[in-house]
């Protein structure tokens, strides 16, 4: 072809074979990129449809055997009382945190949260497996191998966690139960916190986290979004951070001025406890406005940031109407084992090599 | 008195004593790789026997472990294979060019560049853009990094010891970079780019695999051409025109398959480190320095580290399945300190 | 590049000025305002009542101090490596020295109970002396010579194994590494002078050494032959340098974490202007390593405030151009 010809002569036949196998290369590795996305067709069968973060999942019969690769999906799980069997380890408190330790007692780890353990997924057999898209995606396709696969898109949106593990297991009047008590005990916070604080209500409400050698001031997340939730405000420092900053001067403290801080702290490090001490010692320190109205409450990290659940989020409002001495009706109990075994439509589904199945 | 010189037949026995040696050498080692690839495949956290994985290999229909054998394991470790081979190859061209022993891939600041992008794309973009085009992010950092390590580098031509030290501040700068988008993401980012960093083969599907191999399979015969001109240059510059080589085009060519291979090992398993600098010295170790032999010695060696690294992350620490990075110096350093050791004089 | 006593003098003498302006820069300037009225206040009648003086004596006096001895003893480390090593590649790092303490910091913090930086300051030192040994044990050849080349190699390989232990107890365990984020990024915020005393008679005596070995250093430069040849033992002169840099990386590591550009760049750009003698090198080294360490931690405050950008950062964006300029115009 003429256009070659020329192309040859004037640049050298050499290294147009090189383009030629530059570009090879170039669209081999764009097309094996978008490629992927491209083999995410489910067949279609008989059972129920999930919309999630991936388009529409197919599940077949309702699922016994659940494997959750995030805490906000365990948390669900619990709250609805299923008992998955195969869970990823937590970040504090390890292996699980507390106050699921119990529900939770002699179900398999799968790994990290960030790094499940394919094989071992694999090897629990599975009917359900929740994930999120942040941590998950990659392997999402070996995942939809092992099992049908739902998907979440936030990780700490809390609500939707719970709605999609009921959509996915077919509990899905109880899940409604849970968030209808849930804006009930939202509704009546709000209405005992308007009428106890009067003209100082909505206050600005700045959460921050002590860690060993700096300090964070979070935005958006978990906490924020429930403390949105029941009117709360947030300080100017916030807006357009993101998710927050980290601070590790004390000069920087008349950042973190709000009407209340609620600062978290993780009970298991003494040094995080020592850095809080010397932060609230310094006179810079002292004159926030709510040190000096004394609306600095300590507060338990795992419940505030780190569970991401419905059980965590009523664990959180519990201690918000402790700290504003505030009568507190509607407490959700946590679910015992004993209520969950004989709990609306779950059977303990013994594991292939585990005989003994649990009675009502 | 009039005895005819007979050098030749001697030398001639030499050469081919070495070439047998060298062959049998290599020809060892890729047994090794495909007995430990073969072990790779039979452990996991799943126990399985040998007959089994045989039985999957050979009729997957009907075998119960097929996911796990060809969904699961069979293409992380041929990414690992593929990808220590592309990492000492890149290193070994590295330092045959450059002449110093430090010379690698992480050195001149293709790896920071690749993790920079791939920080960013993390920090930035992981919310919004699909993971999927993670691979592609680090690759086009890696050959920004490359083309401005160039531009900064030519003057009049590359000289090897610019090329490092640019390369070397280069690399600086952007690790400083990458090392601050992580300490001001949120924790979620800042670990799962810690981990990238750090290097791992998790979660390899063969998508993966098809991705690495042309890379491979066209920059390693390409270099393999240009081996005469690396011994060359190696006796200098001048001595090396006056062989006839063109060294603006050898090195250029030579630092693109470099770069190219370095690039999509790093896009594909994260910024596995090490491995570029330490198999070509164990390589030239065993086979000695000539530029032809070093390469598959190296390859072989690179593919052997990253292999074993791999396995131990997923079986050492059960159920936890830990990045290759973390044990590629476990596994190459030790083995190098052996090496120094013997090699003493 | 000067030429001659009178000139290297007067580059000194602009250098030790320069270093000083960029000290009082870093105790003034701050997301708090302070005026140079308070500043001269707080020096001469101290009162604990007034913020201001409280945040510059807390605050700003500290990191400054330790920016100064940090980022001197640094580069003056750094020229030591590269005058051992023969190398211009290398770097206090290259002994294993900022490996050892991260892995030790990092046990410390993850499976002892040693938690503030004021604790692991210790366990950062006993990991910089333990890798440097190592890295020594390693190299040395069968008449217990140290041949630069196997140093370096030693240490890429100690340097290697202990980033990657450390990376996986990172990994496994999220609370330790959100611990010690910070001081892997390089930090002088947030520590106070009575960290920095138990630590001067380390300094100290190893400036001292230093001071005591530059002419042997500039013998080093000739070659190893020459040195033997002028009476000088090599081996026991390059030991006694080594010393000196791994006390005084070592303390710099363990006091602010892992900064590691200034001792690799710094002496490239002190050797441009002042030449090779060691005489005139290493005070410019520590001049330069101050000063850009005090300059890096100006810039770190402002420039994405009111969080801190991590000193190490810093120093490498500011760095980076210079040194690249230095490379470019080095001939082939």
């Amino acid at each position: 072809m003429p256009l070659t010809d020329y192309l040859a002569d004037r640049f050298g036949r050499k290294r147009i074979y090189r383009l030629g196998l530059w570009c090879t290369r170039a669209g081999l590795l764009v097309g094996l990129a978008l490629g992927p996305s491209a083999l995410a067709a489910n067949a279609p069968q008989s059972g129920r449809s999930v919309a999630n973060a991936f388009g529409d999942t197919h599940i077949s019969a309702p699922p016994q055997r659940v494997v959750t690769l995030y805490q906000g999906a365990t948390d669900s799980a619990v709250a609805l009382g299923i008992t998955p069997v195969g869970v990823v380890d937590s970040w504090l408190e390890k292996p699980m945190y507390r106050y699921l330790r119990e529900a939770l007692a002699g179900v398999e780890h799968v790994g990290l949260e960030t790094q499940p353990n394919l094989e071992k997924v694999a090897w629990l057999a599975p009917d359900l497996i929740v994930a999120t898209r942040f941590r998950h995606e990659r392997v999402r396709p070996l995942l939809e191998q092992i099992a049908s696969t739902v998907v979440t898109g936030t990780v700490f949106d809390f609500k939707a966690s719970l709605t999609l593990m009921a959509q996915a297991t077919g509990r899905e009047a109880r899940a409604r139960a849970l968030i209808r008590q849930w804006d009930d005990r939202v509704a009546d916070f709000r209405r005992q916190i308007a009428d106890t604080l009067g003209d100082d209500w909505p206050q600005k409400a700045a959460v921050v986290r002590f860690k060993s050698d700096h300090v964070r001031l979070y935005s958006t997340g978990f906490a924020g979004s429930i403390l949105d939730e029941l009117g709360y405000e947030q300080p100017g420092a916030v807006d357009d951070q993101g998710w927050g900053m980290k601070l590790t001067s004390e000069e920087n403290i008349p950042v973190l001025n709000a009407d209340v801080i609620f600062v978290l702290l993780e009970p298991d490090d003494p040094a995080i406890a020592r850095n809080y001490r010397h932060w609230a010692s310094h006179p810079l320190w002292q004159r926030l406005d709510a040190v000096q109205d004394d609306r600095v409450f300590e507060v338990d990290a795992v419940t505030w940031i780190m569970g991401g659940g419905i059980l965590a989020a009523n664990a959180m409002l519990d201690s918000l109407y402790v700290h504003y001495g505030l009568d507190n009706p509607n407490r959700l109990s946590m679910p015992t084992p004993a209520m969950r075994a004989c709990d609306a439509d779950i059977t303990k589904v013994p594991k292939p090599r585990d005989e003994g199945a649990a009675a009502c | 008195m009039t005895r005819p010189l007979t050098l030749t037949p001697s030398i001639d026995a030499t050469v081919a004593a070495g070439r047998a040696r060298y062959t049998s050498l290599l020809g060892l080692l890729g047994l090794v790789l495909l007995s430990s690839m073969g072990l790779s495949l039979s452990l996991g956290s799943f126990p399985t026997s040998f007959p089994e994985i045989l039985h999957a290999l050979a009729t997957p229909q009907d075998s119960d472990i097929a996911f796990i054998v060809w969904e699961l394991r069979l293409p992380r470790l041929l990414l690992a294979v593929l990808v220590g081979a592309a990492l000492a190859v890149a290193g070994a061209i590295l330092q045959g060019m450059v002449r110093n022993p430090l010379a690698s891939p992480d050195v001149i600041g293709i790896t920071s560049g690749a993790a920079l992008a791939a920080v960013t794309f993390l920090a930035l973009f992981g919310t919004t853009l699909s993971i999927h085009w993670l691979p592609a992010a680090a690759l086009i950092g890696a050959l920004f990094a490359a083309l401005l390590l160039f531009l900064l580098a030519w003057k009049g031509g590359v000289a090897p010891s610019r090329l490092v030290l640019v390369g070397i501040g280069l690399s600086a700068a952007m690790g400083a970079l990458t090392t601050l988008l992580i300490v001001i993401s949120d924790d979620a980012v800042a670990m799962t780019a810690y981990v990238w960093l750090t290097g791992s083969l998790y979660a390899a599907q063969w998508q993966d695999v098809l991705g690495m191999l042309p890379w491979v399979l066209v920059a390693v015969p390409l270099c393999l051409a240009y081996a005469r001109h690396i011994d060359a240059m190696a006796l200098g510059d001048a001595v090396a025109q006056g062989l006839g080589v063109n060294l603006l085009r050898s090195r250029l060519v030579m630092v693109a398959c470099s770069v190219a291979l370095a690039g999509a090992a790093v896009a594909f398993a994260g910024g596995l480190s090490f491995v570029g600098l330490i198999a070509p010295h164990i390589a030239s170790r065993l086979v000695g320095r000539g530029f032809a032999r070093l390469v598959p010695a190296a390859a072989l060696v690179g593919a052997l580290i990253v292999l074993y690294a791999d396995l131990l992350g997923r079986v050492a620490f059960l159920p936890k399945d830990l990045p290759a990075g973390i044990f590629v110096s476990g596994v190459g350093a030790p083995f190098f300190v052996f090496l120094l050791h013997r090699t003493r004089h | 590049m000067l030429i001659g006593r009178f000139y290297r003098g007067l580059g000194l003498l602009l250098g030790l000025i320069l270093v000083a302006a960029a000290f009082v820069a870093s105790v003034i300037l701050g997301t708090t305002e302070i005026a140079w009225p308070t500043f001269f206040e707080a020096l001469t009648h101290y009162d604990p009542s007034r913020v201001a003086h409280i945040i510059l004596f807390t605050e700003r006096l500290p990191r400054a101090v330790i920016a100064t001895l940090v980022g001197a003893s640094l580069a003056i480390a750094g020229a030591l490596m590269q005058t051992i090593t023969g190398n211009p590649l290398a770097s206090p790092s290259i002994l294993g020295i900022n490996a050892g303490a991260m892995f030790f910091v990092v046990i410390a913090v993850s499976l002892l109970p040693l938690h503030t930086p004021a604790d692991y300051v210790w366990a950062a030192l006993l990991g910089a002396l333990v890798a440097a040994c190592l890295v020594v044990l390693l190299s040395r050849g069968r008449h217990g010579e140290l041949a630069p080349l196997r140093v370096v190699l030693a240490g890429v390989a100690v340097t290697a194994m202990f980033v990657s232990f450390s990376q996986g107890l990172l990994i496994i365990d999220r609370q330790s590494f959100e611990s010690v984020l910070y001081w892997l990024a390089g930090s002088v915020s947030g520590r106070e002078l009575s960290q920095v005393v138990p630590l001067l008679p380390l300094f100290g005596g190893a400036l001292l050494l230093c001071a005591l070995l530059v002419r042997h250093a500039n013998a080093l430069l000739l070659g190893d032959d020459i040195v033997k040849g002028l009476g000088m033992r090599v081996g026991t002169i390059k030991l006694l340098l080594g010393l000196v840099v791994i006390l005084l990386a070592g303390s710099s590591v363990a006091l602010a974490g892992m900064i590691g550009f200034v001792g690799l760049i710094v002496p490239h750009m002190a050797r441009e202007i002042f030449g090779v003698d060691h005489r005139w090198l290493l005070p410019a080294c520590a001049l330069l390593g101050a000063g850009l360490l005090l300059l890096a931690d100006v810039a770190s405050r402002f420039l994405m405030a009111p969080q801190d950008v991590p000193v190490g950062v810093m120093t490498a964006l500011i760095g980076t151009p210079f040194f690249i300029h230095l490379a470019r115009r080095k001939p082939a």
